[in-house]
């Protein structure tokens, strides 16, 4: 029982740290949207030699957008497991009451919290650590869908950077966005990795 | 460990204090819970904090089973009245729970559900027991705003909840008021400060002295018999309420 109180505290402590991970993630998405918007402008004004460079910003506004859905779904998960994590709180303080009364009741009375106990042992403590390690396996593997969907938006800045050489007199500024771009994403990313070093600890 | 004092008893029908816990965090206010059975029907009076569960459900199943508990009544929303009711709930999931209808959806943060409450309307209402009833007699702000007593006719029996409670120093902690003046020290802070309306405290001092009562039993401290019902209701009436200091 104590295990589990000590578990729950650790769940919650990651939940926390996982939806501050989650708001800066977000934060960064947004910027990259915006970032994306002023470089669709940017190519349309530079207009020929910047044509493979507007498609690449067109993609990277998609990718902002789609890491944002992401985001929610992974917030989403995350409100999930508070709701499990609190029963399992609850379940434990009530499994701590429990265990008191065994400990002052005697005949019939202890043989009645003795029942009580077995039932919600038996029940709640295996159902709950499934639902944890359930809800656990998902956190992860959307984290791993998430890294593979940034490092596909990492493919895109490095493209865009290459088509930027090819900006003609909008060159530098070109380069300047999307050497924007490769920085904002280098930072989603070692905000993901530290949220899947939080999965391990 | 609280101790199960039979107070009343004729045939079938018994009342239970379960009082005392030497073993309570001094953190804790003292309380008494009170079971009211007839027969294999019983309802658990002011049933009590989930903290002190353990010493209340040890008491209580010496003298009775408490599967066979089917009733409970909340006087008012505290929690040192019915945040147990979860733990309750655990050895009979069907248990029912009488409360202000103006705590009704509030007590359900404790536990239960829509099936659980049976809400009481302001002017009270019988609760059934064993073919026997009890009553729920109005005693709205003293201290809560939707508060109920449990008066039983055929025992003369009140159940005040906080009215009549009284701090009871280590060493003055019997089980019924020995001397009035010198217990009644005891509940006046209590009175003053917890108790919210002078009209309200009126009103039920004219309704319960329409009862005839041989022992009152509060929710902390200890019970009046005869002659002390009267005079507590005597004193509480003059007694000014509402006031911080
Ligand atoms: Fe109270
Ligand atoms: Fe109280």
């Amino acid at each position: 029982m104590a295990v589990l109180v000590q578990d729950s505290g650790r769940e919650l402590r990651r939940i926390v740290r996982t939806n501050e991970e989650i708001k800066t993630v977000v934060l960064r998405a947004t910027k990259i949207n915006l970032m994306a918007m002023n470089a669709i402008f940017l190519a349309k004004r530079a207009g020929q030699s910047a044509l493979g460079f507007g498609v690449l910003s067109n993609e990277l506004r998609r990718f902002a957008m789609d890491l944002q859905k992401q985001m929610t779904r992974l917030r989403e998960m995350t409100y999930g497991s508070v709701g499990t994590i609190t029963a399992l709180v609850q379940q434990g303080r009530v499994n701590r009451l429990l265990e008191r009364t065994r400990k002052e009741s005697a005949g019939s009375g202890r043989k009645l919290i003795d029942e009580a106990m077995r039932g919600r042992y038996g029940l709640a403590h295996g159902r709950h650590r499934d639902q944890i390690t359930a809800l656990n396996r998902r956190l992860n593997q959307m984290i791993a869908d998430t890294t593979q969907l940034v490092e596909l938006g990492s493919v895109l800045a490095r493209s865009a950077k290459i088509e930027a050489a090819y900006g003609g007199p909008f060159s530098t500024s070109l380069m300047q966005v999307s050497s924007d771009f490769e920085r904002t994403i280098g930072e989603i990313q070692s905000s993901l990795e530290s949220l899947s070093k939080h999965e391990d600890a | 460990m609280k101790t199960a004092q039979v107070i009343y008893e004729e045939g079938a029908h018994r009342w239970l204090a379960l009082v005392r816990d030497p073993s309570r965090p001094d953190y804790l206010i003292d309380t008494n819970e009170y079971l009211v059975s007839v027969g294999d029907d019983a309802i658990l009076l002011d049933p009590g904090g989930s903290e002190i569960f353990p010493a209340v459900f040890s008491a209580l199943s010496t003298e009775f089973d408490p599967r066979k508990i089917n009733k409970l009544f909340a006087s008012h929303q505290d929690p040192d009245i019915i945040s147990s009711l979860s733990l309750w709930l655990e050895f009979n999931p069907n248990i029912q729970c009488y409360v202000s209808w103006l705590w009704a959806g509030f007590v359900p943060h404790f536990g239960g559900d829509q099936e659980t409450f049976i809400p009481l309307p302001d002017g009270g209402a019988d609760i059934p027991l064993g073919g026997q009833r009890l009553q729920a007699i109005p005693a709205h702000y003293l201290h809560s705003s939707g508060n109920f007593h449990v008066y039983d006719p055929h025992a003369k029996i009140l159940f005040s909840g906080d009215v009549g409670a009284a701090l009871l120093p280590p060493g003055e902690d019997s089980l019924f008021v020995e001397d009035f003046d010198r217990h009644i020290r005891h509940a006046e802070g209590f009175h003053r400060r917890w108790m919210g309306s002078d009209r309200a405290k009126r009103d039920w001092c004219h309704r319960v002295s329409q009862l005839d009562i041989e022992m009152m039993c509060p929710q902390h401290g200890a019970i009046y018999r005869g002659e002390q019902v009267k005079r507590f209701i005597d004193w509480f009436a003059q007694l000014e309420v509402g006031v911080i200091k």
